[in-house]
């Protein structure tokens, strides 16, 4: 990596700031270095909620959804969203071409609803993008890949589930893992995410909170891709008319599992 | 700067002025944007006054942007990506060209960015034999019609979907329709197969995260995601000053970048990218590369005059109140930024000179400042640029703009300095005004030189006794 270049841009920018343009300057207190009180208060917060509590968030993101036409869809148990889920796929029709199938992470909470069970009296395959262990290789991993691409394209449905839900903006917040591919979120037609109601948080404080300084939380960081997804993709560049399904899905489902 | 074309101000401007579909577009959005933000600012839990934090969050920003870059790049090397300082226009095109070399990429996908205008990057895309799509149906539809955005948010807002139509009709080959949901079909379809061909994505970025070392993109289409999930080789491109320290400040500069834009809580697609692809993830690019651009931007960074312009964050929200901005378009500016954040970054990046017109067209309202999502004192830096072209200023190599013009201030100053000047200039005015043509008491032309001032507008004639004189006499009660 060439770095004189960056060196000349930097020293440059030093002088423009009145400061010796060779000497590096210390970083006091320019970033974060350990929680402050405030960020112990809301972690303190996030986990001491009551049920109340976070039926009372469940409602708020509900309320914010609806105007981004975000579907939030509260269900008890996982058959109750493999059943919700089946009653979906009967009523869609594909976007692209005939053929129906669905793309999904691997992800203990989506496995957990037997999806291709559910589906195969409707004669739909789910393909999970999951790569093997031999094909994490560069050398096989590229055609397995290739492989995992075509199913996701080809796919009008994606499930995956999130980290998080912010309820303040109705956000949904996914991180990126080996076997949840970003583009499941993506590329289909339409995305349904299940999460639990334990899941569902206020707002980006507490997001920025427990990514950075939560135990469990911030082990992995902000991962090398993080996404929020607030509604269906849209679009109002012709005469300012809003239309949804731009680039990304049309609609977008939110499915809330409320036993834990 | 290849791509800034000062075009000829006044003539665009008039062109605007004449075009009723765009005044209709111009209205229409600021009616709905400029008051949408201004409601949303309201609505936030710290209210309005968040503007004031977030102002104070990107000054301390810029005061150490130094430090702040330093840790960017560290950061985003440690995830794995590659950073590349571009001093100019040229080292940045130089580094994304050779990129897309080394890939043998035929096509580029490429998600908004004004920066990637700023440098030009199109067109030498495709000098180079590379094929360039842009992806956000806005600047879709401008590429389509081989235009130049108007709006830093709604780049095509000066079509009608009358326009749209034929375009597409013309140059994608669907059955001519102007229903925009139709319309909006067909470019995702079209655009989509670019993005599954694609061999290299571009974007901007919004706000990049220094103790985190990712970049977050912001968009409502999907396209960001797209052009930076499915091709090999990710190019992202951030003029060096839309950087946060630290993660926290994006809870504040976030929030209010998607009220200043759109008027809302949140854009659809917020994306932080922080570095390729892991060997065992199924998707994302093999290579991520970050571009960081001065271009100019060092030497307003050295003038305190002007600092506080390196605190914008391109939401566009000031181009939805600017009362010049919505009667002109955004086409008059000359590119690639418009409305009041145009009129003085542009001047700044392209010379003083030769972008006179843009920071002398504005009317000082106040207007942006109140609208602005980090509370810049635009008013302020319009003025200065004015008194940099009064006066003329070496270091900004500006020449004075009108020797005549300075001359006449001169002798006005003297005049109104000398009480007896003044009153027999007042003399001479009164009598010599009966001359004029009028119109219901008011002056309708004035002689040359200062003509130019009654041309669009009628001027009060000067009173038959002045003030002190009707004082001294005891006519006033």
């Amino acid at each position: 990596m060439d770095t004189s270049n960056q060196a000349a841009f930097i020293s440059r920018i030093r002088s423009a700031l009145g400061h010796s343009s060779h000497q590096r300057r210390p970083a006091n207190g320019l970033f974060t270095s350990r929680p402050t009180s405030e960020i112990n208060r809301i972690l303190e917060r996030i986990k001491n909620r009551s049920h109340a509590e976070r039926q009372q968030l469940l409602g708020r993101l509900i309320e914010m959804a609806e105007p981004i036409n975000l579907n939030v869809v509260v269900l008890k148990d996982p058959p109750a969203v493999t059943a919700a889920l089946a009653d979906l796929i009967r009523d869609k029709d594909p976007e692209w071409g005939h053929q129906k199938s669905v793309v999904t992470w691997a992800h203990p909470l989506i496995e957990s609803l037997n999806l291709s069970g559910a589906l195969a009296d409707q004669n739909v395959p789910v393909y999970i993008t999951e790569l093997k262990e031999s094909d994490a290789d560069e050398k096989f991993g590229e055609k397995e890949r290739e492989r995992l691409r075509k199913h996701i394209v080809d796919s009008y449905i994606g499930v995956t589930s999130a980290d998080f839900c912010m309820a303040e903006t109705a956000s949904l917040v996914m991180r990126t893992r080996p076997g949840q591919a970003r583009s499941v979120s993506l590329v289909p037609s339409i995305h349904i995410a299940v999460i639990h109601l334990n899941q569902i948080i206020a707002d980006l404080k507490e997001l920025y909170a427990l990514i950075q300084w939560d135990t469990e939380s911030s082990r992995e960081g902000l991962t090398n891709c993080m996404t929020f997804i607030s509604g269906p993709s849209k679009t109002a560049d012709v005469e300012a008319t809003m239309v949804h399904g731009a680039h990304g899905p049309r609609e977008v489902y939110i499915y809330v599992v409320t036993d834990s | 700067m290849s791509e800034i074309t000062n075009a000829d101000y006044i003539a665009e401007a008039k062109k605007a002025l004449n075009d009723p579909v765009l005044q209709n577009a111009l209205a229409d959005l600021q009616a709905r944007f400029g008051r949408g933000t201004a409601l949303a600012y309201r609505n936030l839990p710290e209210g309005p006054d968040l503007r004031l934090k977030a102002h104070e969050i990107r000054a301390k920003t810029i005061e150490n942007l130094d430090v702040v870059l330093e840790t960017l790049a560290e950061n985003v090397r440690k995830n794995g990506g590659h950073v590349f300082f571009a001093y100019d226009t040229q080292a940045a095109l130089d580094y994304c060209l050779a990129t897309a070399r080394r890939h043998k990429v035929k096509l580029a996908v490429k998600g908004k960015s004004m920066v990637s205008e700023e440098i030009g990057l199109n067109t030498a895309l495709i000098e180079d034999g590379i094929e360039v799509a842009e992806t956000d149906l806005g600047e879709y539809i401008i590429q389509l019609a081989g235009e130049r955005p108007s709006h830093i948010i709604a780049p095509a807002i000066h079509k009608s979907r009358k326009d749209i139509g034929k375009l597409f009709a013309d140059k994608i080959g669907i059955p001519y329709t102007d229903d925009p949901p139709s319309l909006t079909r067909a470019a995702r379809k079209a655009l989509r197969e670019k993005f599954l061909a694609a061999g290299i994505g571009f974007s901007g970025c919004n706000i990049a995260c220094a103790e985190t070392g990712h970049i977050a993109t912001v968009s409502n289409e999907g396209n960001i995601r797209m052009a930076t999930t499915m091709p090999k080789v990710h190019v992202a491109i951030m003029g060096m000053e839309r950087v946060a320290a630290r993660l926290e400040d994006h809870d504040v500069l976030l929030r209010l970048l998607c009220r200043g834009a759109a008027a809302q809580n949140m854009g659809t697609y917020v994306s932080y990218v922080g570095g390729p692809r892991y060997l065992q993830q199924a998707d994302g690019p093999d290579e991520f590369h970050l571009v960081i651009l001065d271009n100019g931007r060092s030497r307003i960074l050295a003038d305190e005059e002007f600092r506080e312009m390196l605190y914008c964050i391109r939401c566009a929200a000031c181009l939805n109140v600017c009362p010049v901005y919505g009667k002109i378009g955004g086409h008059a500016y000359g590119h690639p930024y418009s409305g009041p954040v145009g009129a003085v970054v542009m001047p700044l990046l392209a010379g003083i000179n030769r972008s006179k017109d843009l920071c002398q067209g504005e009317t000082l309202c106040g207007a942006c400042q109140d609208a602005c999502s980090v509370n810049i004192d635009i008013p302020r830096m319009l003025l200065a640029l004015r008194a940099k072209l009064a006066d003329g200023d070496a270091n900004w190599q500006v020449s004075r703009a009108s020797i005549p013009e300075k001359g006449i201030y001169i002798l006005w100053s003297w005049i109104i300095q000398n009480r007896r000047v003044y009153e027999l200039f007042l003399r001479l005015a009164a009598l010599g005004q009966c001359l004029l043509p009028k119109n219901r008491e008011l002056i309708r032309r004035l002689p040359p030189p200062m003509s130019g001032w009654t041309r669009d507008r009628d001027i009060q004639p000067v009173a038959e006794r002045s003030f002190m004189d009707r004082w001294r006499s005891g006519d006033i009660d």
